[in-house]
């Protein structure tokens, strides 16, 4: 287990460093346009033009300016994220600041939203697996099928416009001014973005479940399970649901790490002042040290995410061994 | 209301004579104390620029925060519209208007005494060496990144002291506390609009520091800004600035990302300031969000006004015809200009005729209803927005064609004459005419305009070969002269403030050609330069001479000086096609009681939207 451990956590930093590069090389290569000529503004003189470019450090050679981006990846207190480096070009705030500030806001979302989209998509599930063929199962993929199908900018839109300015039930988008995660929470201001970041989800767990069910129901030591006269909702429950969910808590996993990175589109949709939104205003002007932030933080939270699955999925699966 | 407040407002700066603007009421001509009261509601798509650094921030949403708001300058605006004045600059903290030396190189501002910063700095009054300490952070390259220095090389020992060769501006002097005294290099007519500017508003002195208060903060300054008027953020008391600049606490009104909240000024005295009603006793600001969410909780009344969006064109047409909306929708010209520009030293565009050709050819009409209308701007005839020249050339256009939709007649008239059409047919039978490199935005409208522009130009023998480029580097292409672009069909231009030199230096001056900013013409470039570009044409016109007698003009006649610039760009050089004036639209919810358009910045003065909630409920 130990040498298990070690050998993910390191597989783990060079996944990063990997990331770390690739996103460098994209921002070097891309014809995204000068950080230092956007910094100074039109009326300019080459030596302003240099001076900001010095001051970004990008007078350095390639390898030096991805080098200090990389030590402000290693987490050693005054190395991570160092503010020397990792500040936006635009605000000149501190990437670190910013994330520390905006983490609540995207673990609040991502937590409710996976909430509600284990609520509702494994019973839908579950009930489409039992029932295979029923009027409730058809009506469990019809909601499945409008869930994948359903962009969640339009969803998120929809939503907004009946739920709060037709209907005036949910509060609008954006979060109040002074209030805190809590108060936002009881305020209702989560609720629809909630719902928009849960739907798709729900839909596709709801499919997975019943599939997983499905097929499980066909295993031999649920045959076993009958032929040795358990009830039938002890079989289900018991037997079919573990050998179902488990796939489930695999997917549950990246999905929360991977919206912990952001979740991009909802929290622009809402105005939510999460990771995500905070990716989406630096990509559109190509503020990089946020981007490079951003990006490996979101790796990371994918990367540690999977980690974490890995290890739980063996004690749920007693089959898994680590190797 | 608005409505009758407006016709009030225009009697009033019609009988305003020469008293200081503003004392009464900007557009209302009510008592202040009638509006004054309650909460703004506000909202941004995106957060300032800089993080509220004024060295750093070269955005006219911020710009209007500080004009309205958080920082006094030596010269300022009425926050108005132009035919109201609000292009004209006006004594702010200065008592009264510079005495110019008969040479034009010494100006001395006197200093209104007795005003006092905002908190932490209440009991420290403004004085004239505050001026230079603002132009020092101005100069120091590792404070202001906002390309501001170009206003000031002007001033003597500016440069030098920017170059780190002098320790003290030579030509910016604190005679006394009241008395700022300017030697130039070069007589500058605009130089009082420069110093309306809030890169020179004046920053409190701390412990001798060179920068004073902002010393240690060369990045967020923003985040520990000291204000000079009506407003200032929300826990600015707060601030501590007797701790090392590493442990000051940033202030609490404004979280950038997130939000801004500006309270009254405990300093602010109105009876020193002319200019600004500061109605609301408080303005409240969230930061990001969907566009159209945000208009319809403007329409809800959930939110008071939007700054930074675009009203969508449903709302526009719901606003224009429905009565009761019609008062809550302000259009006004946002004194920018969008064209079409020539790279003077690229085949076919070398060549006058061509370039007027494509000016007869051009369907403006078409280009302004793929952008929304009627609404959203004025066709262009010229260059120049109208405000800068005092609306001199406000009926000229030398390509007017019928409804503005182009003339293909008289642009193949105009072709026949051009070298690259051998047989005078008016249509372009070289092959430098085919799959002309042209780079545009890459959102809407953009690419719809390129589509229309290769419709009207093909009768000429033109044909493009179009790339939509992210619209920062759509810029950098047009400027790179090593780019080789031969047309740049989305930029756009605004002023910096209501001068001609705004428009005429960066972009016709040869001071503003790559790697400077923004002359994606190559006007005024050397055959060095030319040669140096990789262009086989090795010489173009310039306009540096005329950019330079019209800098050293002034009053009506420098009005008159840009003009004639205007008019012979158009005739003589035709360096672009200049399509639509911008508008700027706007919509406010039922609460606001009361609108200003500020031509300054080209949006709504926030501190004279006054609010229901108010006094005046």
């Amino acid at each position: 287990m130990g040498r298990y451990l070690i050998r993910r956590t390191l597989f783990l930093i060079l996944v990063l460093f990997i990331v770390s590069l690739l996103t460098f090389l994209i921002f070097v290569k891309l014809p995204a346009g000068d950080p230092a000529r956007r910094a100074v503004g039109r009326s300019v003189t080459p030596e302003q033009i240099e001076a900001a470019r010095v001051a970004f450090g990008l007078d350095k050679p390639l390898i030096v300016q991805y080098a200090r981006f990389a030590k402000g990846l290693v987490p050693l207190p005054g190395w991570f994220l160092t503010e020397d480096v990792y500040y936006s070009y635009g605000s000149f705030v501190a990437v670190k600041e910013e994330i520390y500030r905006r983490l609540p806001v995207t673990i609040t979302l991502a937590l409710g939203a996976a909430v509600i989209w284990l609520a509702m998509g494994i019973p839908i599930g579950i009930i489409s697996g039992v029932r295979k063929g029923s009027v409730w199962d058809r009506a469990g993929m019809v909601f499945a099928l409008i869930g994948v199908s359903m962009p969640v900018f339009w969803l998120g839109q929809l939503l907004l416009y009946l739920f709060w300015f037709q209907l005036g039930w949910a509060p609008s988008s954006g979060l109040e001014i002074g209030d805190s995660i809590w108060t936002a929470i009881a305020k209702g201001e989560f609720i629809l973005p909630w719902i928009t970041l849960a739907f798709t989800s729900a839909a596709f767990y709801a499919r997975m479940v019943r599939g997983n069910l499905i097929e499980t129901m066909n295993e031999d030591y649920i045959r076993t399970a009958r032929a040795k006269g358990l009830a039938e909702r002890r079989v289900i429950y018991k037997h079919g649901l573990r050998g179902a969910l488990t796939p489930v808590v695999t997917m549950l996993g990246l999905d929360i790490g991977l919206l912990f990175g952001g979740a991009f589109i909802t929290e622009t949709l809402f105005g939510l002042p999460g990771i995500g939104q905070y990716a989406v205003q630096a990509i559109f002007v190509n503020d990089f040290p946020v981007v490079m932030g951003v990006t490996v933080l979101g790796a990371m939270f994918i990367a540690v995410a999977n980690l974490v699955v890995d290890v739980v999925y063996a004690f749920l699966d007693p089959r898994v061994r680590y190797t | 209301m608005i409505a009758l407040v407006a016709v009030l407002g225009l009697v009033a700066a019609a009988c305003g004579g020469d008293e200081d603007p503003g004392q009464d009421e900007q557009t209302t001509g009510a008592p202040a104390e009638n509006l004054s009261g309650g909460t703004l509601t506000m909202a941004q798509l995106a957060d300032v620029v800089s993080g509220f650094d004024p060295q750093k921030e070269y955005y006219s949403v911020t710009w209007e925060y500080y004009r309205c708001c958080l920082l006094r300058t030596l010269m300022s605006y009425e926050g108005v519209p132009t035919e109201e004045g609000g292009a004209e600059i006006h004594p702010d903290l200065a008592a009264a208007e510079p005495e110019v030396s008969e040479d034009e190189l010494t100006w001395t501002f006197t200093i209104k005494p007795g005003i006092n910063y905002a908190p932490p700095f209440d009991d420290v009054a403004i004085t004239a060496n505050d001026f230079v300490t603002a132009l020092k952070r101005t100069a120091n390259p590792k404070a202001n990144v906002g390309g501001y220095s170009f206003y000031y090389s002007v001033i003597e020992g500016f440069d030098d002291y920017a170059n780190g060769d002098a320790d003290e501006i030579s030509g910016a002097v604190a005679v006394d506390d009241t008395t700022l005294e300017l030697t130039l290099t070069e007589p500058t007519g605009d130089l009082g609009y420069r110093f309306a500017m809030a890169t020179t508003a004046p920053i409190p002195p701390l412990d001798g520091a060179e920068f004073g208060a902002a010393q240690g903060h060369d990045k967020t300054y923003g985040r520990f800004l000291v204000a000079s008027g009506p407003y200032m953020f929300e826990g600015s008391e707060a601030m501590d600035f007797s701790v090392p600049a590493k442990d000051q606490a940033e202030v609490a009104g404004y979280v950038p990302g997130r939000s801004i909240v500006l309270v009254r000024n405990p300093s602010y005295d109105p009876a020193t300031d002319g200019l600004r009603p500061a109605h609301p006793d408080r303005i409240e600001v969230t930061i990001g969000g969907d566009n159209d969410d945000l208009y319809n909780q403007v329409a809800a009344g959930e939110i008071d006004f939007v700054v930074d969006g675009a009203v969508p064109p449903d709302k526009i047409r719901e606003y224009q015809t429905t009565p009761d909306l019609q008062d809550r929708m302000n259009v006004y010209p946002s004194d920018a200009m969008r064209y079409v520009s020539f790279n003077l030293a690229m085949p076919p565009f070398d060549d006058v005729h061509v370039r007027k050709a494509i000016n007869w050819a051009f369907d403006k009409q078409g280009f302004r209803q793929q952008r929304g209308g009627e609404t959203t701007g004025e066709l262009a005839g010229h260059i120049f927005v109208n405000s800068l020249q005092n609306n001199l050339l406000a009926d000229y256009d030398p390509y007017a064609t019928p409804n503005g939709s182009g003339d293909i007649e008289a642009a193949q008239e105009e072709m026949a004459q051009s070298k690259y059409d051998s047989d005078g047919d008016g249509v372009c039978d070289d092959p430098v005419c085919e799959d002309i490199l042209t780079v545009t935005d890459r959102e809407d409208p953009y690419p719809k305009q390129s589509a229309l522009m290769q419709q009207f130009l093909e009768p000429l023998g033109i044909t493009l070969d179009v790339k939509q480029l992210e619209r920062g580097v759509m810029y950098t292409r047009c400027n790179d002269m090593n780019s080789q672009t031969a047309l740049c069909a989305g930029p756009g231009w605004g002023k910096d403030y209501a001068d001609g030199y705004t428009f005429g230096g960066p972009m016709f001056d040869s001071s503003g050609l790559w790697p400077s900013c923004c002359n994606y013409q190559a006007v005024g470039a050397s055959a060095d330069q030319l040669q140096e570009w990789g262009y086989d044409v090795a010489q173009v016109p310039s306009v540096d001479d005329m950019v330079d007698d019209c800098s050293a003009a002034t009053g009506e006649e420098r009005f008159q000086c840009w003009a004639d610039f205007d008019s012979n760009l158009m005739e003589e050089v035709v360096p672009m096609v200049p399509y639509l004036f911008d508008n700027s639209v706007d919509i406010i919810s039922a609460n606001v009681t009361n609108y200003s358009f500020d031509q300054f910045a080209g949006l709504a003065d926030f501190g004279a939207m006054a609010v229901s909630g108010g006094d005046a409920a």
